[in-house]
């Protein structure tokens, strides 16, 4: 019975610590929160945000794993869905930046103007897609 | 005029200025055996910023390397720093406190809904729940209630990988290396001051040797 205890323990801190170390420098490396703090010129503040990313996951998979409720949740979640839609939106985006899809279909495609407008479009584009899929509720 | 002398310059990548005359003392910093020297070549001026507004500038050293020989010709000049510096004019004002705080606000909130949400969404997507019950019943050979050693120490040891990660809580750091974060800021930084060259000198605005755009023929 302990045996068996102290072995779930062991499997749970490690994967704990790999899908930690994983998923948070897949958020780091891609470079999202450091393009925050560039746009919004407050590089000072890094040291906060992290501990802001730290407190996020590990609160986040608490409420995940144990299914609290949260007070008031009805309307925290309007405002949650809007930050965590920004943050995932910057990801994506961050994603195909360091994989290069925006230079090779530029070269591949040879446009030299309007690419703003191409931006704009990817990004209305993401948005009615996501509207699509939740509501044909997929 | 001392013609056995060597004057050494290094210069940052990417300097800040705040008035109109910059000075070459504004962008690099000089070392000579010559003390007397280098309050002079400080002097020089190596920019007149006509229009205001911030704008930015890219300065190859060879452009500040002919601005000394002009005035003394014969001295040697190593160059020990950067070859291409950015120069970025911004007019004197006190930021906003206020403003300052919010946009930290909402970076602080957005990165904890963000990192709060990416969590949820990865144990969702490699449905945790359902491995963990698998494992459960593996070692132990009941099934789960789904509150169990497994799951507390899943978040024990997420919040040990997070910290260790990051490298620091709050003010307090486990080891004196840089964080991820404080990398990633300077790659990040690194990449824009390169893109800001390698542009300038494509649309060929940087202030080199050989130009008539001596004094910031800058089109933007």
């Amino acid at each position: 019975m302990w045996g068996s205890q102290i072995l779930l323990a062991v499997i749970g801190v490690s994967a704990g610590i790999v899908v930690a170390g994983g998923l948070f420098s897949f958020i780091i490396e891609l470079g999202v929160v450091a393009d925050f703090a560039d746009r919004t010129h407050t590089a000072d503040k890094i040291l906060l945000y992290e501990d802001s990313v730290a407190f996020g996951g590990i609160l986040g998979n608490l409420f995940f794993v144990f299914q609290i409720e949260i007070p008031y949740g009805f309307w925290l979640l309007p405002v949650f869905g809007l930050l965590a839609g920004i943050f995932v939106g910057c990801w994506a985006m961050a994603l195909a930046e360091i994989l290069n899809v925006f230079p090779v279909f530029i070269r591949r495609a040879k446009i030299v103007r309007y690419i703003p407008l191409f931006i704009l479009s990817m990004a209305i584009g993401k948005g009615i897609g996501a509207c699509l899929f939740f509501f044909q509720r997929w | 005029m001392p013609s056995n002398q060597t004057l050494y310059l290094k210069g940052e990548r990417n300097i800040e200025v705040t008035k109109q005359d910059v000075t070459l003392g504004d962008i690099v910093s000089f070392e000579c055996s010559d003390k007397t020297l280098i309050p002079k070549i400080k002097a020089l001026r190596i920019l007149k910023i006509r229009k205001s507004g911030k704008q930015r500038f890219v300065i190859s050293i060879l452009k500040i390397i002919a601005c000394i020989h002009e005035k003394y010709p014969g001295l040697e000049i190593q160059n020990l720093g950067e070859q291409d510096i950015i120069v970025t004019y911004e007019e004197q004002k006190t930021p906003a406190f206020i403003w300052h705080i919010a946009k930290t606000a909402v970076v602080v909130l957005i990165t904890f809904c963000g990192a709060a949400f990416s969590i949820m969404s990865f144990n969702n997507d490699v449905d945790v729940t359902k491995l963990f019950s698998q494992i459960y019943e593996l070692v132990t050979g009941n099934s789960t209630d789904g509150f169990t050693i497994l799951e507390v120490s899943y978040s024990i040891g997420l919040t040990i990988g997070i910290l260790v990660f990051f490298n620091h809580f709050g003010k307090k750091r486990f080891t004196v290396d840089p964080t991820p974060m404080e990398v990633q800021m300077r790659l990040y930084e690194n990449d824009i001051q390169t893109t800001l060259v390698e542009d300038a000198s494509r649309k060929e605005e940087e202030l080199d040797v050989g130009q008539s755009n001596s004094s910031g023929g800058y089109r933007s």
